[in-house]
């Protein structure tokens, strides 16, 4: 599958008017999700990338040199992504008990940068009714943008499987891959047509020391979570999918109709294609 | 004073009979008379005469030489009067010029330059640059009486001036506020639209109108388009609701319901809801009614076309549903002011019912599609592809077809067992009473307020229905079920019956499976009842010989010997001398009948039974009006007596 792209950077003043423009646009209201998105790095086992050269009987030549492509191929950054539900973050207001006991920190102001080193950061972070074994995940693999399109729009190869719910890292692993870091998407997604629509930011996690290895098996409380783009600013991103990239047809046409939609919104945010280097995803 | 303002640019005619003014007159009268003593009547009549008698011949000849001109002499005329006219022209030419020299050399003192350019090149060489000099001199002072004619003259000027200016800005002023009252009364409308909940755009075609849209969001492309219209403003100010070339008249779906031949139920058209028809909200409403009519009946037309295998036909302008027995609903397009509509049917009270629910039905599944839209809409899509995505009729007619032909078949199927069951009972068998769970599928939700309830309880009516007979029988611990299930949805279509039971005293009795014709579960269920009946008669003996085994000897009981023929024998002991029961069972009556066979055991069966001439038969028939059972003895008993003979 392949998927067509154009971005825009929308500041924060504006977030507020674009969602009600794009709500008439798209004549729907704006769907709030939240996506936590693990980022996997492919690594090669060792034994395992040696394909045997002498005869073979088994495979096929075709098949052999399909085996070695894939074992001696380009390896990549995966993402995993699983949805959560704005209830599954920890209400500010129901802490743990060392947060109850102690309700007023040091800091009377709540200051992130204060609150990351020490130990009061650790004993407030809440509790959630958060369950992390019956977490939904899915496999997003996203190639590097073609090269050398004259069209001005991204395309790459895209590809999704669904995963088995819970603690996704012992999978990954046996699949060859390492847990990398976490961070969490909050946007609201509109449907135009056959366009995707995506209006969303990243926010980190509070840092809590021992969880860096593996993902949070709890949420913290939304408003600990601080955007990777500091003035808050978000990302429009509009999306087209494309069952079968090599038909030119459709290529052409979904391009057009992503055409059509910047022309819509030319007055509100200049949508334009993102520099192929920075959707790198191939492991170096 | 414009527009009574023209460019004279015919020269000014002298008028030579300007009459003089009277002193002038005088004194030229004395001139040629010398005095008023000497003129009287007859020297001036004297005077007349002989002027005409020196006139006369003058005019003659005049004429004369007219008519002497001919055609050659007329060109010459023409020539001549050519020539003059070149020549004046020439000469004011030559004047003009004259004065432009003038004024350029007069000019070229102050702005020589400027003034060089329109003077003449022997001007130039004549006379040097700024040689000619003016000043101002003072008139000599004009009499009072010119000054007050010239104040006059100018005074009557600007009266005149100041009195149309007056006027146009008067027209002005009233046409602006014309303009501002009908403007006002404009906006007033389009905001009292919009206070209604009106949602009111610019026109995307028309970037400078405003439209109002009223139509479904959610409805198939053409028939969204249709639902914005622009709102134009009349001369007067009032609001016009432009729909373009859509006819402007209210259609309606109407649903009529046939019987046979005749039409018994007719749905009638929605009704003005308030006095003021001509209301810009009235016509709002009723375009967004039209357009939501003209869609519904499009996708009836649509469905119609996809489930004509099951007979829906087709007409211009008519659905025609056969729905069940002679039951037809037909479906049309009609004008809401069209008076043909209303004629009076023969109609029932029950079909009238019957035609509404059907009409509401397929309202309101049509605005179920429409959120089944949204809902579909707002989903991620999936990947383009170059195939085209079907786009499936909606079901509308589907449910109600379904519907009206289950609640069709299950009424049948309970007035079956209804009347078997009586029958079963005039014939003195005690038989339960079953029970009919109709549309045992359909789980009304609890809270109706929330939309997903309200969206689940038509999605339900989506579905397969599904009724429930439910029945105990004579022999202790048997049942029997028979779920029907009505589809109209997907395939198989139509009305399945499933005949369940539980029938220990037939241990080997295998189940009918899926039937699909009323008949063939008619036979199931009289079949599994006259076995029934078979092992009620035949278990008898059992029961009684229980109470009487202490003081008599055992009794001679009936065997079921073919029970699925409904054959029981009642062996004696001469091996060719059996007597036989056979009972058979309809839906409306139940006959048992006695006969002696003569084969060897009584085993026989048809023809090889040999069967006795002698026979004893009783009948019940059924019995619509209860307390009948007196009149006849029971089955029972009949059978007690012919085992005891």
């Amino acid at each position: 599958m392949h998927e067509l792209l154009l971005f825009a950077s929308v500041p924060t003043h504006q977030h507020a008017e674009l969602l009600q423009q794009l709500a008439g646009l798209t004549a729907m209201q704006p769907r709030h999700c939240f996506e936590r998105r693990l980022i996997f790095k492919a690594y090669r086992k060792p034994g395992v990338a040696n394909a045997r050269v002498g005869a073979s009987q088994d495979l096929q030549s075709g098949d052999l040199q399909r085996v070695n492509k894939m074992l001696n191929g380009g390896m990549f950054y995966t993402q995993v992504v699983g949805p959560v539900q704005s209830t599954d973050f920890a209400d500010a207001g129901v802490t743990d008990a060392a947060a109850n006991a102690n309700p007023n920190p040091v800091n009377p102001d709540p200051d992130t940068d204060t609150k990351m080193d020490g130990m009061d950061s650790e004993s407030s972070i809440p509790r959630s009714a958060y369950d992390f074994d019956q977490q939904s995940w899915q496999l997003e693999f996203r190639d590097i943008p073609e090269a050398g399109t004259r069209s001005a729009v991204t395309s790459r190869v895209m590809a999704t499987a669904a995963l088995p719910r819970g603690d996704i890292v012992p999978s990954m692993n046996a699949w060859g891959y390492s847990f990398v870091t976490e961070y969490l998407v909050e946007g609201d997604m509109f449907i135009h047509n056959d366009i995707v629509l995506n209006l969303h930011r990243v926010l980190h996690y509070p840092t809590t020391p021992g969880e860096e290895n593996q993902p949070r098996h709890q949420m913290p409380t939304l408003q600990q979570m601080a955007p990777l783009e500091k003035s808050g600013s978000y990302v429009l991103q509009a999306s087209m999918m494309v069952q079968d990239g090599s038909n030119q047809e459709t290529m052409k046409t979904a391009s057009q109709h992503l055409f059509g939609l910047r022309e819509q919104l030319k007055s509100a945010v200049r949508l334009e294609m993102a520099d192929r280097l920075s959707l790198d995803t191939r492991v170096k | 004073m414009a527009d009574s303002f023209t460019l004279p640019l015919r020269p000014n005619l002298e008028k030579s009979d300007r009459p003089d003014t009277l002193p002038v007159e005088i004194a030229q009268i004395n001139e040629q008379w010398g005095g008023f003593r000497d003129v009287n009547e007859e020297v001036l009549l004297a005077k007349l005469a002989e002027e005409e008698e020196r006139g006369g011949p003058l005019d003659s000849d005049e004429d004369g030489d007219k008519k002497e001109m001919d055609t050659t002499e007329r060109r010459e005329e023409l020539y001549k009067r050519r020539a003059e006219i070149t020549q004046f022209a020439m000469a004011s030419h030559m004047e003009t010029m004259f004065a432009l020299d003038f004024i350029s050399l007069l000019l070229s003192k102050h702005a020589p330059r400027q003034a060089e350019t329109s003077m003449s090149a022997f001007l130039k060489q004549v006379a040097p640059v700024g040689s000619l000099n003016s000043e101002v001199v003072h008139p000599p002072p004009k009499p009072d009486s010119v000054n007050k004619d010239i104040s006059t003259v100018s005074r009557g000027w600007r009266i005149q001036n100041f009195n149309s200016a007056a006027n146009k800005l008067l027209g002005a002023a009233s046409r602006l506020e014309k303009e501002v009252e009908a403007e006002t009364k404009y906006w007033n409308s389009v905001l009292a639209i919009k206070d209604k909940g009106w949602k009111v755009c610019r026109l995307p075609r028309e970037r400078q109108s405003l439209g109002v849209q009223y139509g479904f969001m959610e409805a198939t492309p053409v028939f969204r388009d249709r639902g914005l219209a622009s709102l134009r403003r009349g001369n007067d100010g009032s609001l016009v609701l432009d729909q373009g070339l859509v006819p402007s008249g209210s259609r309606f779906v109407r649903v009529r319901v046939k019987r046979g031949s005749r039409i018994t139920g007719c749905t009638k058209p929605p009704g003005a809801s308030s006095n003021d028809a001509e209301s810009i909200e009235q016509r709002i409403l009723q375009a967004r009614d039209s357009v939501f009519e003209d869609e519904l009946f499009h996708e009836l037309v649509r469905e119609a076309r996809a489930i004509a295998s099951c007979g829906v036909t087709t007409r211009q302008n008519l659905i025609q549903i056969p729905a069940a027995d002679d039951l037809e609903i037909l479906l049309d397009l009609v004008d809401t002011n069209d008076e043909s509509v209303h004629t009076e049917q023969e109609s029932s009270q029950d079909d009238v019912v019957l035609a509404n629910g059907v009409a509401h039905s397929i309202r309101i599944l049509l605005s179920f599609a429409h959120r089944q839209n949204l809902h579909r809409r707002t989903q991620v899509p999936l990947p383009l592809t170059p195939k085209r995505r079907p786009n499936p009729e909606y079901h509308l007619l589907r449910p109600a077809l379904a519907y009206l032909q289950h609640i069709s078949e299950a009424r049948y199927l309970e007035s079956f067992v209804h009347d078997i069951v009586t029958t079963l009972r005039s014939s003195g068998f005690q038989v339960p009473e079953f029970t009919a769970q109709m549309f045992s599928n359909w789980n009304l939700p609890h809270h109706h307020s929330s939309p997903n309830a309200l969206e689940g309880l038509v999605a339900s009516s989506l579905k397969p229905i599904e009724s429930v007979f439910q029945g105990n029988l004579l022999t202790p611990n048997s049942v029997f079920t028979v779920r029907m299930r009505t589809n109209m949805s997907f395939p198989p279509f139509g009305t399945h019956y499933d005949v369940s039971f539980d029938l220990p005293s037939v241990p080997d009795l295998k189940s009918p499976g899926n039937l699909s014709l009323r008949e063939e579960v008619e036979a199931a269920v009289a079949h599994l009842l006259l076995l029934d009946v078979v092992m009620k008669i035949s278990s008898v003996e059992a029961d009684e010989e229980k109470k009487t085994e202490p003081d008599t000897p055992a009794k001679r009981w009936w065997d079921p010997i073919y029970p699925h023929m409904g054959e029981l024998l009642l062996a004696y002991d001469h091996p060719e001398k059996h007597k036989k029961l056979r009972i058979v069972l309809s839906r409306d009556q139940l006959s048992l009948e006695t006969y002696l066979v003569r084969c060897i055991d009584g085993i026989g069966i048809g023809a090889a039974e040999g069967r006795s001439q002698h026979t004893e038969t009783k009948t019940w028939k059924l019995q619509q009006s209860p307390g009948g059972l007196n009149q006849q003895s029971s089955a029972m008993d009949f059978v007690t007596a012919e085992a005891s003979t």
